[in-house]
């Protein structure tokens, strides 16, 4: 019973001082960030639990909040008071000038923006600072405003250390670098301040909006001013952005729906138009950061070579269309609907982190004569016409005007006026529509009906007599006999 | 396929609360457990939320007193901050919490806990309209 030479209240083989009886506890401290065990001695007050973990952390002690079981420790109480045992976890808040628990990642960022500060062109030096002041994760104060550079910034610092004394170049670097290669860009992405940023959408907005080119394309085009302005999709955006994988079920989906709208006559025209007047100076303001603009060829120049698209490739359209038909597509395509606020728009490609919707840019596009000239390279060669479809980035339009469809409904509306003028016109329509709905091979001209003759005829084995709805269908579905009946049979309701 | 539910006996729950406040549940945001540890009947809670960051909550504990009735938890608790606070849903006098007014709070489960209420209020804080509501200097309490 009085044998207690080991465990003498005395303490000879116990190095705490402090401990009466010498059991030392192990409790776990933990922090939002950190988790640490300490022991201590089982009737420690609190003061002295403070200074082993003030070591621990390398925090001051009056810095130090601990919580147990809903309860702040106070310096006087000790651990057994409150019930502290063995195996137990502590909650720990370091009391920083900021906020509590936190500290890591300023010092990171912080580095970054003192040298992206000089390299601003037009900054919105004090918006990102405010909001950047506001959310805590130390988000560079002052951001240069081209799209992506913020993350070319930080990432190109961190992860590229080059040493050019020019950032604007480490920049376009660095994008080009994301640009050839995905993986960087979900990893760049991932990074949780660059997430941070982008989920501040006024601060993505400021970064858009502060280009140069960006303001000269949103005078010229309100509605991109208008869907910047939109908080929601450009928070739909900026999600699209962060997730890749958003991204690709988008643009899956996309395809899908664009594919429905093939067979709209002169709804084709239209697409074209928009997509082109709207994505091609939105990526020619973008063009610094990318490189290249992959649209230039559309934009009317014949032979203006292949430019290497980063990330889709795009062959120069330079033959024009054919003469009757190029004064007509404006006109089919000139009943704009005004802002087709279609926020489900995505980014075509990796390459436009904004993901804007072009679709909901607007439709004033139409009337532009470089859609008209667009067309007229494509009526002449009719298999370029095919690649450029099958882009994603005209399905990306198509879909746009696909989930507009009055939008739609208004092009073949106005098509009468060109299909008055020349039929010969609406069959050239039709044979291009056929192309890329059905992959048609080599530019041929097979009308629909000669292409689809198996598909027909089973469908009309089928009990499905219509003919012509028949035709539409298969169209739409690019010859999927399947999709076309589903189609047939979805249509009957209405 | 219906799934039998077991129905946990209230003392039970709580004392598995009890330990998971004890073994730092609340991963550093909120923290909970019994006001008195020889409180039988388990009745009696402190509970504590870190304010959340981006918020003019952030940097602030906020203490609060959880009484889980005899009915818990088939019904919710009854929750009070101990520290002042102006936060929709808490009554500014008292630092009650209405807890039929804090939406996933409102349709309760017998499945919640102290834990789910104490991160539904911090949740509530980051809210819009929340998150920039002027509060009272830190160190107040209410008088009850």
């Amino acid at each position: 019973m009085a044998d207690q030479g080991a465990a003498d209240p005395g303490n000879n083989n116990n190095n705490k001082p402090e401990a009466s009886e010498g059991t030392i506890i192990k409790v776990t401290v933990k922090t939002p960030k950190d988790k640490e065990e300490i022991a201590i001695a089982e009737d420690a007050s609190v003061t002295q639990f403070k200074e082993e973990i003030s070591r621990r952390f390398k925090a001051k002690q009056d810095q130090l909040v601990l919580i147990f079981a809903g309860k702040i420790l106070k310096d006087g109480d000790s651990l057994s008071q409150h019930g502290i045992k063995d195996g137990l976890t502590v909650h720990l808040v370091i009391k920083t000038a900021h906020k509590a628990g936190d500290g890591g990642s300023t010092s990171a960022s912080s580095s970054s923006s003192t040298q992206a500060g000089s390299t601003s062109t037009s900054s919105p030096g004090t918006n990102p600072s405010s909001t950047a002041g506001s959310t805590g994760t130390a988000v560079p104060p002052s951001q240069t405003p081209n799209i992506l550079t913020g993350f070319g910034d930080l990432a190109g610092l961190a992860g590229l250390g080059m040493g050019s004394a020019n950032f604007m170049e480490l920049q376009q670097q660095m994008q080009r670098q994301l640009m050839s290669n995905p993986e960087m860009l979900s990893q760049i992405m991932e990074n949780p301040l660059v997430q941070n940023m982008m989920s501040n959408p006024d601060l993505m907005r400021q970064m858009i909006m502060a280009n140069p080119q960006m303001q000269q394309l949103m005078e010229r085009n309100p509605e991109i001013s208008h869907m910047l302005n939109n908080p929601e999709l450009m928070r739909q955006t900026m999600e699209l952005a962060r997730n890749p994988a958003m991204m690709q079920e988008m643009m899956r989906n996309q395809d899908r729906a664009l594919s429905n709208l093939e067979s709209i006559p002169g709804g084709y025209n239209a697409l074209r138009r928009m997509y082109t007047d709207i994505q091609e100076p939105m990526f020619s303001a973008a063009r610094e950061q990318f490189g290249s603009n992959p649209f230039s060829a559309l934009g009317g120049n014949s032979e203006s070579g292949v430019q290497p698209s980063r990330t889709e490739n795009r062959e120069p359209l330079p033959n024009p269309w054919g003469p009757p038909s190029s004064s007509n597509p404006s006109e089919s395509a000139g009943a704009s609907t005004g802002s087709a606020s279609t926020t489900a728009g995505t980014t075509p490609s990796v390459s436009n982190p904004l993901g804007i919707n072009p679709g909901s840019l607007g439709n004033g596009m139409f009337n532009s004569p470089g859609m008209q000239s667009l067309l007229q390279q494509i009526s002449e060669n009719p298999q370029l016409m095919q690649n450029m479809l099958s882009a994603p980035y005209m399905r990306s339009m198509m879909q746009s005007l696909a989930q507009n469809p009055e939008l739609a409904s208004q092009n073949p509306a106005s098509s009468p006026s060109s299909a008055g003028t020349n039929a010969a016109q609406q069959q050239l329509m039709q044979q291009m529509l056929q192309m890329f709905a059905g992959g048609g091979g080599g530019g041929t001209t097979q009308t629909p009906e000669v292409r689809f003759q198996s598909q027909l005829d089973q469908l009309s084995a089928m009990g499905f007599i219509n003919r012509e709805a028949n035709l539409q269908a298969l169209i739409a579905t690019g010859g999927d006999i399947n999709a076309a009946i589903e189609r047939l049979l979805g249509s009957q309701p209405s | 396929i219906p799934v039998a539910r077991v129905i946990v006996p209230r003392n039970f729950r709580l004392l598995e609360e009890l330990e998971d406040g004890q073994k730092g549940g609340g991963d550093g945001i909120v923290s909970w457990g019994l006001a008195d540890d020889e409180d039988m009947t388990l009745t009696h809670w402190n509970g504590m939320i870190f304010g959340p960051p981006k918020t003019v909550y952030e940097g602030r504990i906020y203490s609060l007193k959880i009484e889980c009735g005899a009915r818990y938890p088939e019904h919710p608790p009854l929750v009070r901050f101990v520290n002042k606070i102006n936060l929709s849903c808490v009554h500014s006098s008292s630092g009650v919490v209405d807890i039929k007014s804090m939406g996933a709070l409102s349709r309760w489960k017998n499945s919640y806990n102290i834990k789910t209420v104490l991160q539904e209020l911090r949740l509530h804080m980051t809210l819009k309209e929340n998150n920039k509501l002027s509060q009272p200097p830190e160190g107040q309490v209410y008088s009850n």
